[in-house]
């Protein structure tokens, strides 16, 4: 076992609010791990107590095999990447990865050589002069990194440290901070609330709502087999279906689906989730001769959104709109328009189903 | 070394409550005392006293009248020159804005010794010009003075407030198609309506506190705070000065709940989305406001042009020829600690007699302004830290105490040191220590502000990542919160520089034939009949200020003045 970092039972109460309850996971030595969950879900409090600047209510947070709750913030010995960057406005972009290591009283030459290595691993060596805000947001959030390993820490956190930037530097910044930590095997605790991001990046992703994890698992597995349909709607986009189960057809609004019968949830009420890509469009007269009838609903196109690779319908079945998305080749091949009408499919083993939940829209 | 946060946040709060208690509390809470106990009973007598005695008791319902018309006035003229700087595109924005601020630069006193040069006995304008026996002793003058004094108090609420609008409503509200008077009376108004009130509030409470424009423009007329002082020095009756200072306190500190809760107010008004943009004002509006503004920043003009020049003249008016006599002060006794002796070492002969020994009043302003600026911007961003940043239990208390000294009238509060420290084993009384320490719990509230407005813009991240880089309360303290806030602390260094300088009425209280000070000696030369020395006092005074600021601004790169203004 390594230096992993442990949470046992980990709880903050924020008076009569439980805004992280009783929570556990044991994070791996070099292991690259993210939070994941809409604003107020308790996120950024695990971290925040993980780094000592939130006071822990109940339960333990362990390293190295010590419990840490009461270890004053700099002496954890944690690195962190924050939001807003928080490079300090009166130090240079060299002064500012220095900080860590002159607190430190390091030889002056150690802090060169480490400063110089550092500034090598962002490629900004010419900047080292500047001031922060003479840099550009992602330069800056690049100062940010390296100033937190810069002490060689043993974890590094980052509180959504690309939230702040345009959208295409997000991408390219998320791919470098991937690869410093392939590089550096440090472990990385990161918080975000943008799905993409998490499940591109990360060995493992917590998904978190209301102060619980809903589910720890490999990115491929949290978007696959979402365990609960919090997860499946919050972690990509689904199409929800509540109705009554008996045995392997659920019957909801106007239609009665049918399940694959292998679906675990036994309860009868249940919800229904579906992808945009498991759905299938056909027009009238090219449904195939192999489909399940039951699962073949009559719609209408109202909505078309482009996206890029794909094409989003937004289909009226009824009373229900439902989300289908068409590969953007094919959508042009069969040249679907808005207006058409057209027949939605539902393969029963795209079904995910689960217990149906009070209040969820 | 190890330093626990909490133990040094725990120390700093302890200390700063201590002394607020001690230097605030403690005296106001001895003239209750005095107000209300007599051998040790509790009694009335002293308010019966007070309220059955009409000359006495006038006083009240004249502080009453000049504070609400100078109110009135001073918070339309304001207004409307507010929104002339912040909602029509004239010329010359900069230059109306700074002349707006001259008053603050100067003891509140110029104003009346410029109104008795102008209008008084032997006035330019009326005894020269017009040849008329009318002065403008009493209310009219007070009323007129202080107009003067709170027109930048009341222009800053009301210029904060009208640039934190958003502009966009006015847009939204003309493409709509209501007329510009419309516009006006149903969205620029209302949504401005907190800072209005909160501005004439402050002017209230302002005029109603102040001490030098009565003491020397009011004649006859008494208020509150010259009451006190006659009660007090004059006639050595404690009891009865204690009692006005407590029917003082209600007003004030009523003003002072009032302005706190608009304020509160006000910022929910303000959108984070304000928009600088103006579209150009049609001509007509723009040479409306250009000579509205013209005429209040014309009058504050006058009155230092008039002090300036009544420093300079053999006889006003009577007689202008030019001369330098009044520089020359008569013999105004006391003694400067440091600079006494460095005179005495360096100059020889007349000169000797001057810098050493007649400027020795000015040398103490000097060195007590001095410290006063460092030792209370300190003290302030440090209260201000704690406040904001570190919300130790007990913050609430801390804020309290730190915010109250404004609703303290000055004169109230030097009759409380007077009662509280006059005793033989308190050793700094009788000192320029105890002076330094009243100026700045006078002047606590707004320094606190100001750093807490000012760490407020400062990211809690940024401290929060200099701990997570190991780095202990000091040296995140000194590193990075105080390079921070660096331009903050030479605004509040010059403001409390400006405070010290020109404060008169806590400080009145506390001077004696050995320490004096040179705002104190404007009143008592015009007392003595010497205004055109008092003029010339004032002008040094005046030279100082603005070669502080000038200072200032050399070291920050920004205007001392600036800075305040968002706190006020």
């Amino acid at each position: 076992m390594g230096r992993n970092v442990r949470l046992e039972n980990l709880t903050k109460r924020f008076g009569t609010l439980n805004a992280v309850d009783h929570v556990n996971l044991e994070i791996e030595e070099g292991e690259f791990i993210c939070f994941l969950g809409p604003s107020g879900c308790g996120k950024t409090t695990v971290l925040r107590m993980i780094t000592g600047f939130e006071t822990v209510t109940e339960g333990k947070v362990i390293f190295d095999g010590k419990v840490i709750n009461d270890l004053i913030p700099q002496k954890r010995e944690f690195g962190i990447v924050f939001q807003s960057y928080a490079l300090f406005p009166n130090m240079t972009v060299e002064e500012n990865i220095a900080f860590g290591l002159k607190v430190r009283k390091m030889p002056q030459k150690v802090i060169a050589e480490r400063v110089d290595q550092m500034l090598d691993l962002i490629g900004l060596r010419d900047w080292r002069k500047l001031y922060p805000p003479q840099l550009s947001g992602g330069q800056q959030q690049r100062v940010a990194l390296v100033r937190a390993l810069a002490p060689n820490p043993q974890v590094l956190l980052l509180d959504e440290p690309l939230s702040a930037l345009d959208a295409k530097i997000r991408v390219r910044l998320r791919a470098e901070v991937k690869r410093l930590q392939q590089e550096l095997k440090k472990t990385m605790i990161y918080v975000t609330h943008d799905q993409e991001e998490a499940l591109s990046i990360a060995d493992r992703v917590v998904v978190m709502e209301k102060g619980r994890f809903q589910q720890v698992g490999k990115p491929i597995d949290i978007y696959k087999c979402p365990t609960s349909s919090f997860v499946a709607d919050f972690v990509g986009t689904s199409n929800f279906f509540e109705g009554d189960r008996i045995d392997n057809r659920v019957k909801a609004a106007a239609w009665e689906f049918k399940i694959a019968p292998s679906a675990p949830c036994l309860s009868r009420k249940v919800s229904l989730a579906i992808r945009p890509e498991k759905t299938e469009v056909f027009r009238p007269g090219e449904v195939p001769r192999d489909v399940e009838p039951s699962n073949l609903i009559p719609g209408k196109i109202e909505v078309v959104t482009f996206l890029g690779a794909a094409v989003r319908l937004v289909v009226r079945m009824g009373e229900e709109e439902v989300i289908s998305d068409v590969i953007e080749k094919e959508f042009e091949q069969r040249q679907l328009k808005q207006g058409e009408e057209i027949f939605l499919y539902f393969p029963p083993e795209a079904f995910l189903v689960y217990p149906a939940e009070e209040g969820r829209g | 070394m190890i330093v626990s946060d909490r133990w040094l946040t725990g120390v700093t709060t302890v200390f700063l409550l201590a002394c607020l208690t001690f230097f605030m509390l403690y005296p106001v809470y001895d003239i209750c005392k005095l107000s209300f106990f007599r051998d040790g009973l509790f009694t009335l007598r002293n308010y019966a006293g007070y309220f059955t005695n009409p000359r006495i008791f006038r006083s009240l319902t004249n502080s009453l009248y000049v504070s609400i018309v100078t109110m009135i006035i001073t918070t339309v003229v304001a207004f409307f020159f507010a929104y002339g700087l912040t909602r029509t595109t004239i010329r010359g924005k900069g230059m109306f804005y700074m002349i707006s601020t001259f008053p603050l630069i100067a003891p509140s006193i110029i104003q009346g010794l410029a109104l008795i040069l102008l209008f008084g006995r032997n006035g330019l304008i009326t005894r020269y010009l017009l040849h008329t026996n009318w002065n403008i002793y009493g209310a009219t003058g007070i009323i007129a003075a202080e107009c003067l004094y709170c027109f930048p108090n009341a222009l800053f609420i009301l210029y904060t407030t009208l640039s934190a609008v958003d502009t966009r409503l006015d847009e939204a509200a003309q493409s709509l198609g209501a007329s510009a008077l419309k516009t006006f009376y149903k969205v620029t108004l209302p949504s401005a309506k907190y800072g209005i009130a909160s501005a004439a509030v402050l002017v209230f409470n302002l005029t109603i506190t102040d001490f030098g424009v009565p003491v020397v423009i009011g004649g006859n007329y008494n208020v509150l705070a010259t009451e006190i002082y006659q009660q007090v020095i004059g006639m050595q009756r404690f009891d009865l000065g204690a009692t006005i200072s407590v029917i003082l306190l209600i007003p004030s500190v009523g003003a002072f709940l009032l302005n706190y809760y608009l304020t509160r107010k006000s910022y929910s008004l303000i959108s984070g989305q304000a928009r600088p943009f103006l579209q150009p004002s049609r001509p007509f509006k723009k040479w409306a406001f250009t000579l509205y503004c013209w005429v209040p920043c014309l009058f504050i003009l006058i009155v230092f042009l008039t002090v300036f020049l009544g420093s300079f003249v053999k006889v006003w008016p009577y007689d202008f020829s030019l001369t330098f006599r009044h520089y020359d002060f008569p013999s105004l006794g006391g003694y400067a600690p440091v600079w006494t002796p460095f005179w005495e070492s360096v100059l020889k002969g007349g000169w000797k007699d001057i810098l050493a020994y007649k400027y020795g009043p000015i040398w103490n302003s000097l060195w007590v302004s001095m410290i006063v600026a460092i030792a209370g911007a300190s003290l302030t961003l440090l209260a201000g830290y704690i406040i904001e940043k570190k919300k130790p239990i007990g913050d609430q208390v801390l804020y309290t105490l730190s915010v109250l000294p404004a609703a303290i009238p000055g004169t109230v509060m030097g009759l409380g040191y007077i009662l509280a420290f006059n005793k033989p084993y308190f050793l700094i009384y009788g000192t320029f220590w105890i002076i330094i320490i009243n100026i700045i719990i006078c002047n606590f509230t707004l320094g606190v502000l100001s750093s807490i407005a000012n760490l407020k813009q400062i990211d809690k991240s940024m401290e929060e990542a200099a701990v997570s880089l190991g780095a202990n309360p000091i040296v995140t303290f000194t590193r990075v919160v105080f390079p921070l806030t660096k331009t903050a602390f030479f605004s509040n260094m010059a403001f409390f520089f400006m405070r010290a300088m020109t404060t008169i009425s806590a400080v009145i209280f506390l001077v004696s034939a050995r320490v004096k000070l040179a705002a104190i000696e404007i009143i008592f030369l015009d007392i003595d009949g010497r205004t055109a020395s008092a003029n010339a006092m004032c002008t040094i005074i005046i030279v100082l200020v603005v070669g502080m600021l000038v200072v200032m601004r050399l070291v920050t790169g920004k205007t001392g003045l600036k800075g305040m203004s968002t706190s006020t």
